[in-house]
């Protein structure tokens, strides 16, 4: 494989690098205040799609641009590289509407999903299916031309802020666990649609849960045929796991290089131990970026995600964990006594990378499985 | 290709026991390597090498997935790089035929070539049947390639690695008996010469991991206990795992570095090199110790292969450097940008 931009690609990366340095609001991480930040994380994603920078890779029909996934990737690194806000993750959601959903219902939900007009959201885990995500038990019962849908959502990061959801619900009971469940595209402002933000540990409303009563939902609006739900969640949560559609990477970097400034603050760049494990910092990510970057060009050769977007899931994790250990070593009594409060934060914030999306143990057990290891 | 052409040689060439060692045809499979023009990737022609970084990267894995006790590493890759720096093409051009051999001379503690005159013992690293190896020795501006004899002056010594041949100068060597070959090497040549010999090291223990770990898998798909097959225990699953990612991560680190060989300027390819080193060298042990670990008690044994991918993998862990001599030295490039 070639690591090397093409011609088309370097001139992309340098126009790309042109736009983000005057196109970046100042100070943006700088926001304190927590509304504030979403309002802001809207907002560049509403800048970026005009630009063109969102949904590069989706087909034009349907507001992207038709490019090859590389461009995503490049996008990534940039930002990363610029210090800018985060980018939208489109990617995963989109990608299961994209696979799945009508003519009428792309047309319909995919425009206003890359622009940004539409936030969205994942309404897949509960109180008592996390891991164990096919025995769900919020129901959606057919009466007439409508669903009813009954149950909680849990783990629905970004609830409180969304538009849509991308919800599943057990609509044949009678049916085998996988086989029961379907998928639902709903405006979270139906009523009977509670949201309530859960507090995680680093004292951040991350995410929410969801309670859906008597909500009643378009047939219509089911994504892919009845009992279809499962294998759309899979493909949602492979995408999810996936190298360019989450800016993962950049947000690495950009970190990385905030806890090198630490380290040289407080004059502990003489110390062997210090430069050794901010060199395995580094080595961590270049890992896992030339991991995902092997994956984006099979990807470009047109095979879907497969399981080995676990092997960098749980690349990500262990990088993204060890940095955090490695800044709360390097700033001692600070992150305990309130001086550091954003990296205590920052911490917290690590833990749960090891859990969403499918958690370190399942991603060993699906490349367990992978390996054709016995059941 | 010339993937298959290397795991067509290592398939018939390594052991699948230790005891093997004491009976293969090393020199079949030397000729076989010779004949297939795998020592000739690193010769030049028309003055760029008749095969890339990716090529030698390929064959070292192939040759490391199948513990193939032949010096590859030593003769076609070290050591014919640094002749074909220096410009000694005739003297690269024989060992490409597979002739002669010729080893590298390492400092005391592995982690770097011998600069001669030295205070120290050296070791001659991977010299099977080679008459002779390289080292460096300093000259205004830079430094000079000289080759050593290993007929006189050196004792073999029972090394780590059951695959590869280590020899250790009775005492330091001196200015006598080098002999200087082909002309003096930039700053620059030594970084090339640094990021394509430390990738082809890493190569080699992504094959050892990777094929230790496969054999790992097909065991726990094997052997039985408590009346069922050990590989359905979510223990050992997760363990075969955990050494599967750390395998891979450590080949995509290794595929970039041997692109960025001869792709890239020299102080990148270098880094590149020494990121897929640092990777290998800090999860090499750990991996090859797992899969002893899937063997249980057998693969305690010393009549048990796992052993010989772990001290394959350890030897190949110290050999230019382990991770913290890597780790320091990227810290260098990424910190204070030397």
């Amino acid at each position: 494989m070639d690591y090397r931009d093409t011609p088309e690609e370097a001139e992309f990366r340098a126009s790309l690098r042109e736009w983000l340095a005057a196109a970046i609001p100042a100070g943006w991480d700088k926001i304190d205040d927590e509304e504030a930040a979403v309002r802001l994380r809207k907002e560049w994603h509403r800048t970026l799609y005009r630009a063109g920078y969102v949904g590069m890779s989706w087909p034009e029909e349907y507001g992207g641009r038709g490019l090859s996934p590389v461009y995503d990737a490049i996008l990534n690194e940039e930002c990363g590289n610029l210090n800018a806000p985060p980018l939208p993750s489109v990617g995963y959601i989109g990608r299961a509407v994209f696979t799945y959903a009508t003519e009428e219902q792309k047309r319909r939900f995919l425009p206003p999903l890359l622009s940004g007009e539409a936030s969205w959201c994942q309404g897949f885990s509960e109180p008592e299916a996390g891991s164990d995500l096919a025995s769900l038990r919020t129901t959606a019962r057919l009466d007439g031309d409508h669903y009813v849908v009954n149950g909680q959502k849990m783990w629905t990061s970004g609830g409180q802020y969304a538009d849509w959801c991308l919800l599943l619900a057990r609509t044949d009971p009678d049916a085998p666990k996988h086989k029961g469940i379907s998928a639902f595209l709903v405006s979270m402002t139906e009523p009977g649609v509670t949201c309530r933000p859960i507090v995680i540990a680093s004292g951040e409303a991350e995410t929410s849960e969801v309670f859906w009563d008597d909500v009643r939902i378009p047939v219509d609006q089911r994504l892919g045929a009845p009992g279809e739900g499962w294998r759309i969640a899979m493909t949602t949560v492979t995408y999810e796991r996936g190298p360019a559609d989450i800016g993962f990477i950049a947000n690495y970097r950009r970190t990385l290089r905030k806890v090198e400034a630490i380290a040289a603050e407080r004059g502990l760049l003489d110390r062997p131990e210090t430069r050794k494990a901010l060199a395995r910092a580094y080595v961590r990510g270049e890992v896992l970026r030339l991991n995902c970057m092997e994956q984006l060009s099979l990807r470009v050769s047109g095979r879907p995600p497969g399981p080995e977007g676990s092997v960098a899931k749980l690349l990500w994790a262990d990088a993204e964990q060890s940095l955090q250990h490695l800044a709360m070593d390097l700033l001692g009594a600070d992150e305990m006594t309130g001086v550091a409060a954003d990296w205590l934060s920052s911490y917290f914030t690590s833990r749960p990378v090891s859990v969403y999306g499918g958690s370190a143990q399942i991603q060993k057990n699906i490349i367990a499985r992978m390996l054709d290891m016995p059941r | 290709m010339l993937k298959e052409v290397a795991a067509q040689i290592a398939g018939s060439a390594g052991p699948a026991n230790p005891g093997d060692l004491r009976t293969l045809d090393r020199a079949a499979a030397w000729r076989s390597l010779a004949q297939s023009g795998l020592l000739a990737l690193r010769t030049r022609d028309g003055g760029s090498p008749a095969g890339s970084g990716v090529e030698v990267a390929v064959v070292a894995e192939a040759l490391g997935a199948g513990l193939v006790p032949v010096p590859y590493l030593g003769s076609a890759v070290l050591a014919t790089e640094l002749l074909a720096l220096a410009g000694a093409h005739d003297e690269a051009e024989a060992l490409a035929e597979g002739g002669s051999r010729t080893g590298v001379l390492l400092d005391g503690d592995l982690s770097a070539l011998a600069v001669l005159p030295g205070d120290q013992a050296v070791y001659g690293w991977d010299v099977d049947g080679a008459d002779g190896a390289l080292a460096l020795t300093g000259v205004r501006g830079g430094y000079q390639v000289v080759r050593v004899s290993l007929e006189t002056g050196f004792v073999p010594v029972p090394g780590a690695d059951l695959t590869r041949a280590l020899l250790r100068s009775d005492g330091p060597v001196g200015e006598a008996s080098p002999t200087p070959v082909g002309s003096p090497l930039s700053a620059e040549d030594l970084s090339r010469w640094e990021a394509l010999a430390l990738t082809a090291i890493a190569a080699d223990t992504v094959g050892v991991m990777r094929a230790a770990v496969a054999r790992a898998v097909a065991y726990s798909k094997e052997r039985v206990q408590y009346g069922v097959l050990i590989g359905s225990f979510q223990a050992v699953q997760h363990m075969c795992a955990e050494a599967y990612v750390q395998a891979e991560a450590s080949a995509s680190a290794v595929n970039y570095a041997a692109w960025a060989v001869d792709e890239l300027e020299p102080a990148e390819a270098l880094l590149a090199a020494r990121t897929a080193k640092a990777q290998c060298a800090s999860v090499a042990r750990e991996v090859t110790e797992t899969v002893m670990q899937v063997f249980g008690g057998i693969g305690q044994t010393y009549e048990h292969i796992a052993h010989v991918h772990t001290r394959r993998a350890l030897t190949d862990r110290q050999v230019l450097g382990d991770e913290g001599v890597q780790l320091l030295r990227i810290a260098d490039v990424r910190l204070t940008g030397e």
